[in-house]
């Protein structure tokens, strides 16, 4: 029992990595700092998995629990942006072929996320990964109605990061 | 709401992570926790620094009186500074274990540098006890080869005690101290380090079963 539920929660999790990788980004700007978090997040997500009944599809689950594992991480830590860091980041994303100004745009949106604080980046991470306000709530625990407002602001202030 | 549409489109776009992690290693991530236990043996390390130093600064000036009276004043003073460099150099090797291990992915490195971890950890605890042990068979030298200043350190207020008799109670008293202070210390640190190591112990067991696995 235990076996075979270890290896759903591997394939499941294999197939959806993507998602923590997304969070690990947005949250860290060095590729130590991200693999930490990435660790992390696998930990909390192996630890709550026995409580994961499968009302709800593990992407979401997911969404929830590696969400708040970066939150709770880095809820102390500093908001500052180290630009050397993010050359480290910003390089892994050239090396792949696209769009050139979409390339630009990527690369001002993280440097601008980089700058909110942990439930801003949050908020925003949600938004980007195009979740109804339902779900955005019950992932942050939060009601719809404040989920609404806090993120209004938290869109502000990333617009005028993005275009002051 | 157009600004932020456009940066969605690039998000949405974005290339997939292309530094994916296997099923066998997000095995590993979810049961390895030695980064962290490493993490906290440096912070737990770093608080006991300050712990023992700050006691240091706040010893009242007659603490020191014994060992002014010893002549040992100079002694004590350059044990002192030559004491806070070895524990910082052990920090100094603590911290630098807590960034290699949050580094390695690989099994057997992995398993290598926790046993490291675990020899440094152990020379540490050592370290501490035998300085413990070593100063206080100095102090006691020097007061046992002058028989002037053991009576001035021991019986400050001139009772009536012969020289052997203060000698007895002196050595009685100061064997139980030692034994006392070590064994209150040894169990400090196994307690501290213990609980760590033991957790350290069960990371590296599970690993090796992995390793045999492969």
């Amino acid at each position: 029992m235990q076996k075979d539920l270890e290896t759903k929660f591997l394939t499941d999790f294999e197939k959806n990595q993507n998602i923590a990788h997304k969070i690990c980004r947005i949250y860290t700007t060095n590729t130590n700092a991200h693999k930490d978090l990435f660790q992390e997040i696998t930990i909390q997500l192996w630890k709550n998995y026995s409580k994961f009944r499968g009302d709800s599809k593990f992407s979401t689950w997911m969404y929830r629990v590696a969400l708040n594992t970066a939150i709770s991480l880095y809820r102390k830590s500093t908001r500052t942006v180290k630009t050397q860091d993010f050359s480290d980041f910003a390089y892994k994303i050239k090396a792949t072929d696209y769009d050139d100004t979409e390339e630009k745009q990527l690369e001002a949106l993280y440097k601008a996320i980089h700058q909110l604080n942990d439930i801003e980046k949050a908020l925003i991470f949600l938004y980007l990964e195009d979740k109804p306000y339902k779900e955005i709530a019950d992932t942050l625990g939060i009601s719809s109605v404040n989920a609404r407002v806090k993120m209004t602001r938290a869109k502000e202030k990333l617009k005028n990061i993005l275009n002051p | 709401m157009d600004l932020l549409d456009k940066y969605k489109k690039a998000w949405n776009n974005q290339p997939k992570e292309t530094d994916t992690f296997s099923a066998l290693e997000i095995y590993k991530l979810a049961h390895s926790k030695s980064s962290s236990v490493v993490k906290w043996i440096f912070i737990i390390a770093l608080l006991e620094f300050v712990l023992w130093s700050s006691l240091n600064l706040l010893m009242p000036e007659d603490f020191y009186k014994i060992y002014r009276d010893l002549n040992l004043m100079h002694f004590i003073n350059i044990f002192t500074i030559f004491h806070y460099l070895i524990i910082v150099a052990f920090l100094f090797l603590f911290y630098k274990n807590y960034k290699r291990i949050s580094l390695i992915d690989n099994t057997k490195r992995l398993i290598k540098s926790i046993l490291g971890i675990r020899k440094t950890v152990k020379y540490y605890v050592i370290y501490n006890l035998a300085m413990v042990f070593l100063i206080s068979i100095i102090v006691n030298i020097t007061m046992f080869s002058d028989s002037d200043k053991l009576l001035k350190t021991m019986n400050p207020n001139n009772l009536t005690m012969d020289i052997s008799q203060v000698l007895t109670i002196t050595i009685i008293t100061q064997i139980i101290v030692l034994i006392v202070v070590l064994v209150f210390l040894w169990l400090f640190y196994k307690l501290l380090y213990g609980i760590l190591l033991r957790k350290l112990n069960t990371n590296y067991k599970e690993l090796t079963k992995l390793d045999n696995l492969n």
